[in-house]
């Protein structure tokens, strides 16, 4: 075997061998320990995972492309929580009261313009200000959500409008609306980072930003884009998920960066940017929708996700650490 | 199905599908709590929660924790749905968001109880039964405390009253103000209810509705608060005033601030509501609604007055 191709391979099929061992672990345990006399393997059981993993699924694939630029966005949760309250809130507005069920597709664009808007928001001050993006995004998560609650203070924005629901809650093809488009998003976005010159520019601006500078790519702009396509996908997470429950409590998001980048990182992603995939990240947050899954199926308590997840992360990292160590202290097995 | 044979025989282990040894008679219940932790109101009914299953050799509970997200907790009803549970019990993270994956559950032909904070009235057609605190009774009854109070201390004719409400939109906080609105004039038909301003639940909010009331009232024989830690808010402001002496406080879900400080003697009575107890009917609810029995759609539990009186009958509340 060439030096190097284990690793190679590991790196890129660690994820889905972690995803195959918690299905094992999970049906053999779940023999045991579950109530339910249904297997965890069940096909519904599976068609839900791929629902549930959704909300945080279709913010992931942005923060992909945001982290394989280089750089980070902490503020989606706030986006999501914004895009929410605009979606829920504008289908009551007066102005729209001559549409009918029409509103829908125009408080769906709504809340997705938001995201837009307040991504390029992002975007602009860290291209034209240079202050790095770790920064900004987190003044704008602080920003963003201080926002939600001007909007109706400490109580939930509600409107259940059951079109939307029945909607929401329907199956094509036995997929739910959510896993459709998670998967659209997936597929679109893998087009954009593999077969597009602006995926490439995404990795070449991650890798060396001053080589990508001087081979002529426009850096600031092209983050900006970036930075869009993520708030766009953070509203799009929000219509979808609350075109489905109709009500949406002010700190409704929160932590959502963080399990979206807990996602990102498990599937490889590096936090330095220059490298990563997004089949991969869509293993990542099939695996941390697994795990909550699976560890409620099996009857523990929500404080030992959390314990679960964490220990993984880190055990993902330190695992990424030794594959990427070059020449004499690469692993060997 | 396919999936699972395949599973099991590449798996040896699998051989013991005697999946869960459940039963036939065994109810299996599930739960998805609001926020296990962010309070130890919360922590203590999930523990009691535990606790009476286990004493219960008919009942088998999923214990789940939407850790106050809306999303998590729709994920948990699905799940619990289809792991085709018997019962579903649901403290709800938003009274709204939840209705459609209640509906869901209805139409799985799976039972829901609420329990402690209801779901907006929408959902109603897809519940069971609500298993809580009946609040407006609270209201009424901290009417009578107050009441009763005034007429040991004979002032029953002339007192004047301000009150302290909740985050207004709340229904807890319009039923207690009802409770107590109600029921005040046909106990103490010669007391006036001078002013209500709302405390949001908030403690430093309250002191500073009651700052505002000392200025602007120079006789205030009592105030009712909908819930005590408001009320030790407006006990706060009085101590700084100086004006403590000569007002009868009187709130609702008695808290350890509370319990304190009618110890002290500063603070005169509340209503004692329990996790434990709230625990105890949410899970007697489920199993009866699975026995099949009558069971009234609003399925209160008891929620006693406590006064400095009879304080020595309750334990501390650990929140």
């Amino acid at each position: 075997m060439k030096p190097g191709t284990l690793s190679s391979f590991l790196k890129r099929g660690a994820i889905w061998g972690f995803i195959v061992l918690e299905l094992i672990f999970f049906s053999l345990a779940g023999e045991f320990l579950a109530l339910s006399d249904k297997a965890f393997m069940d096909l519904d059981n599976m068609l839900l995972l791929l629902k549930q993993s959704a909300p945080i699924g279709i913010i992931a694939m942005g923060m992909t492309i945001v982290m394989i630029n280089g750089n980070i966005d902490l503020s989606v949760g706030a986006i999501f929580a914004l895009a929410a309250i605009i979606l829920l809130d504008s289908l009551t507005w007066p102005i729209f009261a001559g549409l009918g069920d029409w509103v829908i597709p125009v408080s769906w664009g709504m809340a997705l313009l938001v995201g837009v808007a307040l991504g390029a928001l992002n975007g602009l001050i860290v291209w034209k200000t240079g202050v790095d993006a770790f920064i900004v995004t987190l003044g704008a998560m602080l920003g963003y959500r201080g926002l939600v609650f001007m909007y109706n203070g400490e109580q939930p924005t509600s409107h259940l409008n059951w079109t939307l629901v029945d909607f929401a809650e329907a199956q094509f093809l036995g997929l739910h609306t959510a896993t459709w488009f998670l998967l659209a998003v997936t597929a679109a976005i893998w087009v954009l980072m593999t077969r597009t010159v602006h995926g490439r520019n995404a990795y070449a601006i991650g890798n060396n930003r001053e080589a990508a500078v001087n081979a002529g790519i426009r850096v600031g702009p092209h983050m900006m884009i970036n930075f869009m396509i993520i708030g766009f996908l953070a509203a799009l997470s929000a219509v979808v998920f609350y075109s489905e429950s109709g009500s949406v409590n002010p700190n409704d998001g929160q932590l959502y960066e963080l399990w979206v980048i807990t996602a990102v990182v498990l599937g490889g992603t590096r936090l330095t940017g220059g490298a990563g995939s997004v089949i991969s990240t869509f293993g990542g947050v099939l695996a941390i929708q697994l795990l909550r899954k699976g560890l409620g199926h099996i009857g523990a308590d929500t404080s030992t996700v959390n314990l679960v997840i964490g220990l993984i992360l880190i055990a993902v990292l330190f695992l990424d650490r030794q594959l990427n160590v070059k020449g004499k202290e690469e692993l060997k097995i | 199905m396919k999936l699972r044979t395949v599973m099991s025989a590449s798996v040896a282990a699998a051989a013991l599908t005697v999946a869960g040894a459940a039963s036939a008679e065994t109810m299996r219940i599930g739960i998805t709590q609001n926020n296990v932790g962010v309070d130890s109101y919360q922590t203590t009914y999930e523990q009691a929660f535990i606790a009476a299953a286990e004493a219960n050799p008919d009942v088998e509970v999923v214990v789940l924790d939407a850790g106050g997200d809306v999303a998590r907790q729709i994920a948990q009803m699905e799940d619990l749905i289809q792991q085709d549970v018997d019962a579903i019990i649901i403290w709800p993270t938003n009274g709204e968001a939840v209705i459609p994956a209640v509906r869901k559950a209805s139409q799985a032909d799976i039972p829901v109880i609420v329990t402690n904070s209801n779901i907006a009235e929408q959902g109603f057609d897809f519940v069971a039964s609500f298993s809580g605190p009946d609040n407006i009774t609270q209201g009424a009854r901290s009417a009578e405390i107050m009441c009763d109070r005034f007429k040991e201390l004979g002032i029953e004719d002339e007192a004047q009253i301000v009150q302290i409400s909740g985050q207004p939109g709340y229904t807890t906080a319009i039923e207690r103000a009802q409770g107590f609105e109600e029921r005040l004039p046909e106990v103490c038909p010669n007391v006036t209810l001078v002013e209500t301003q709302p405390g949001d639940w908030n403690r430093e909010k309250s002191q500073q509705v009651m700052e505002a009331f000392l200025v602007k009232y120079d006789d205030i024989d009592g105030v009712y608060a909908g819930d005590d830690n408001m009320g030790v808010g407006a006990l706060n402001a009085a101590n700084a005033a100086g004006r403590t002496e000569g007002i009868t406080f009187v709130g609702a879900t008695n808290f350890a601030v509370g319990y304190e400080a009618m110890e002290r003697g500063e603070y005169w009575g509340s209503i004692y509501q329990s996790p434990v107890d709230d625990a105890e009917a949410a899970l007697q609810t489920a199993i009866d609604v699975l026995s099949g029995e009558d069971v009234p759609f609003l399925n209160y539990f008891d929620t006693p007055k406590i006064t400095q009186d009879n304080m020595t009958e309750f334990t501390k509340p650990v929140f």
